[in-house]
C-alpha cells in the first residue's frame, strides 16, 4: 500500500474528526475569501461609479452627503440651491461643462433624477457613455409645457417591470402628473442604473413648491473645468460663497476609503485570529490522532517502515485535510460572497463580482496547504521519534 | 558620574557618524523646486525660463497640497501651493503657475489628507502640454512617488528655500 493510500485510510478511520477539522478550515477560508471579494466589490463600485466631473457644487452642508446623494444616490439629498448658481457656472469662462441635477423622491425606491441633456452627452474626457437600449431620450421641453417623459436606468426597468409607453406615478399628489416611459438605458454598472431620469421642466412641473417658485431649485451642479489648474481657485471661490459648497468627489471617496481601510484592518485582525484558531484546531487534531496511534506507528516501524516514511505519512494526512478543507472553503466562500453581493446590490446598488477568479484562489489554497503542513509538522516529528520498544510493550 | 576621555571620544565619533547618515542621504536627493520658482519661471505665450527648462526630464521634488481633481485612485492629481480645504487661512490660488499636474507611479498607496503637505518626486516636465483628459498644463511630474512631508514649509512668491538649488 502506498503512503497516500495509507494516509487516506487513516483519515477515513477517524472520519468524524477529519470531517470536523476540514469543516473548520473550510469555514475559515470561506470567511477570508468572501471578505476579500466583497471588499473589492465595494471599492470597485465606488471607483467605477465615481463621476468624471471635477467638482460637485451644492448647498452648504456635508460634502459626503452631497457626493453620496448626487453621484451614488445613497443618501438624502442636500438642501436646494438656486438655478442661478448653475447659470453663473455655465457662463463662467473657466468652466467647460456645468450640468444641473435635481434629486426628487423615488418610484419604488428608484430615485427621480432631473437633469439636462448634457448629462448624457459624449465628451472627449468621458470614459463612460450613455446609450439607449430601447426607445429614446426624453425630448427637450419648457417650463410652460413639461413633457413628463422619463428614461429608466437598466436596473430600474428590470426591477419595476415598467415598459416603454407605461404611465406611472407614486403617491396621491402625483396622480395629476403621471410620467411616461419613453426610453430605457443600457446598463452602465453605476448608480445611474437605479435612476428614473426626467427633464428639469417636468421635475419642476410635478412639484407643487417648485411650480410656484420664480427661481427654480436644483440639488447640485456637476462641473468640469476647461483647465484642471483653474479648479483650486474655482473650488475656493465657491466655498467662500455663503450659499454653496464645492466638493472634489474623489476627495470624498478617498475619505471613505480611509475609513474602509480602518475597517479592513480590523477585519484582517479578526481573520488572522480565526486563521490561528483553525491552525490550532488542526494541530490539536493531528497531535491527538498521532498520540492514539503510537502503538500502530511502533508496529509499522517494527515491520520495517522507515522514520522518514512515518514523518511523511503524518504530514501528508495534515496536508490532505488542509487541501480538502481549503477546496471546500473556496466553494463556500464564493457562495457566501454571492449572498453578500445580492444583499449589497439590493440595499445599496453596489455590484460585487462574487465569482471573480484570479490569483487569489490558488494563492489561498497554497497558503492553506503550507499552513496545514506546518500544523502537522510537530505531530509528524513526534511520530518520527516514537520509540518502538517502549510502545510495543504490553499495556498491562 | 565621570566619563573617561576615551569613552567621550567614542561617543562623539558615534554621534558624528549618526549625524552624517541623513546628510549622506540628502546628497542623493533630487533637487527641490518650489512654487515660487515655478511662478517666477512663467513667461508670455505659455513659455517658461531656460532655468526651469533645465530641470525637464530630470527627477525633482516638489512639496505641496494634493487637490484630488482626477480619479479616486490618485493616478492623477494636482499639486497646489494651497490646500483644497484651506478656506480660512490662505489666499485664493491663482492658476496654472501654482499648480503641478502629477501622474502617479503605478500602484501608488497613499492616505489622502487635504490638510497635509506631501513630498512628490518624479520626472519633471515644463512648458505647455495638452492632455486629452485633463487639458492644458504648464508643469507636470510623471511616474511620481508621494510621501507625507512632515513639517514642510511651502514657499510663496518672493521666497526661496536655502540653500538655493541649482540645475
Amino acid at each position: 500500500m502506498t503512503v497516500l493510500g495509507l494516509a487516506l485510510r487513516y483519515l477515513r478511520g477517524r472520519l468524524v474528526t477529519t470531517a470536523l477539522t476540514a469543516l473548520s478550515i473550510a469555514l475559515g477560508v470561506a470567511l477570508v475569501l468572501a471578505s476579500v471579494l466583497l471588499t473589492r466589490g465595494v471599492e470597485k463600485t465606488f471607483m467605477e461609479s465615481a463621476t468624471e466631473y471635477s467638482l460637485v457644487v451644492g448647498a452648504k452642508g456635508s460634502p459626503t452627503q452631497l457626493v453620496l446623494s448626487v453621484v451614488f444616490r445613497m443618501d438624502t439629498p442636500t438642501p436646494n440651491i438656486l438655478r442661478a448658481t448653475w447659470e453663473r457656472l455655465a457662463s463662467d469662462e473657466r468652466v467647460d461643462v456645468a450640468v444641473p441635477v435635481a434629486l426628487g423622491d423615488a418610484y419604488q425606491g428608484f430615485r427621480y433624477v432631473a437633469t439636462s441633456p448634457a448629462y448624457f452627452a459624449a465628451m472627449p474626457w468621458r470614459q463612460r457613455s450613455f446609450a439607449i437600449a430601447r426607445g429614446r431620450f426624453a425630448r427637450e421641453d419648457s417650463i410652460e409645457q413639461p413633457s413628463y417623459e422619463v428614461v429608466l436606468g437598466a436596473e430600474t426597468a428590470r426591477r419595476t417591470g415598467l415598459q416603454l409607453g407605461d404611465r406611472f406615478f407614486e403617491g396621491e399628489e402625483m396622480a395629476e402628473y403621471p410620467l411616461t416611459v419613453v426610453g430605457i438605458l443600457r446598463s452602465t454598472g453605476t448608480a445611474d442604473d437605479r435612476a428614473v431620469f426626467l427633464t428639469l421642466p417636468s421635475f419642476w412641473g410635478m412639484n407643487e413648491v417648485a411650480r410656484k417658485m420664480q427661481m427654480k431649485p436644483l440639488t447640485a451642479v456637476l462641473v468640469r473645468a476647461k483647465r484642471m489648474s483653474d479648479l483650486p481657485a474655482l473650488h475656493r471661490q465657491l466655498n467662500l460663497s455663503q450659499e454653496t459648497q464645492a466638493v472634489f468627489p474623489s476627495g470624498v471617496l478617498l475619505g471613505i476609503f480611509n475609513l474602509l481601510g480602518l475597517a479592513e484592518e480590523v477585519l484582517a485582525l479578526v481573520l488572522a485570529i480565526v486563521a490561528s484558531v483553525v491552525v490550532l484546531y488542526l494541530f490539536v487534531s493531528m497531535y491527538s490522532a498521532m498520540r492514539e496511534r503510537r502503538r500502530e506507528i511502533a508496529t509499522m516501524r517494527a515491520l520495517g517502515a522507515r522514520r522518514a516514511t512515518i514523518l511523511g505519512l503524518v504530514l501528508l494526512e495534515s496536508c490532505l485535510i488542509a487541501l480538502v478543507g481549503g477546496g471546500a472553503g473556496l466553494v463556500l466562500g464564493h457562495g457566501i460572497a454571492y449572498g453578500g453581493a445580492r444583499l449589497l446590490a439590493s440595499r445599496a446598488g453596489m455590484v460585487a463580482d462574487p465569482f471573480a477568479v484570479g490569483l487569489l484562489q490558488p494563492a489561498v489554497l497554497a497558503c492553506v496547504v503550507i499552513v496545514g503542513a506546518l500544523a502537522g509538522l510537530l505531530p509528524a516529528l513526534s511520530a518520527y521519534r516514537v520509540d518502538v520498544e517502549e510502545n510495543l510493550a504490553p499495556l498491562s | 558620574m565621570r566619563h573617561s576621555p576615551e569613552s567621550l571620544t567614542a561617543a562623539a565619533v558615534l554621534a558624528l557618524a549618526l549625524l552624517s547618515l541623513p546628510l549622506a542621504s540628502r546628497a542623493d536627493d533630487p533637487p527641490r523646486l518650489t512654487f515660487a520658482q515655478l511662478v517666477d519661471s512663467m513667461r508670455a505665450n505659455f513659455d517658461v525660463t531656460q532655468q526651469i527648462k533645465a530641470y525637464a526630464g530630470r527627477e525633482v521634488e516638489i512639496q505641496g497640497f494634493i487637490v484630488p481633481a482626477g480619479p479616486p485612485d490618485l493616478s492623477f492629481f494636482l499639486l497646489s501651493r494651497v490646500s483644497a480645504l484651506g478656506n480660512y487661512c490662505c489666499e485664493i490660488p491663482t492658476g496654472q503657475d501654482e499648480t503641478v499636474y502629477v501622474y502617479a507611479a503605478k500602484g501608488l498607496k497613499l492616505v489622502y489628507d487635504p490638510l497635509r503637505v506631501y513630498r512628490v518626486r518624479g520626472v519633471f516636465e515644463a512648458g505647455k502640454d495638452v492632455d486629452r483628459t485633463y487639458g492644458v498644463s504648464m508643469f507636470r511630474i510623471r511616474g511620481a512617488r508621494v510621501e507625507e512631508a512632515v513639517g514642510a514649509r511651502i514657499f510663496k512668491v518672493g521666497e526661496t528655500p536655502t540653500p538655493p538649488t541649482k540645475p
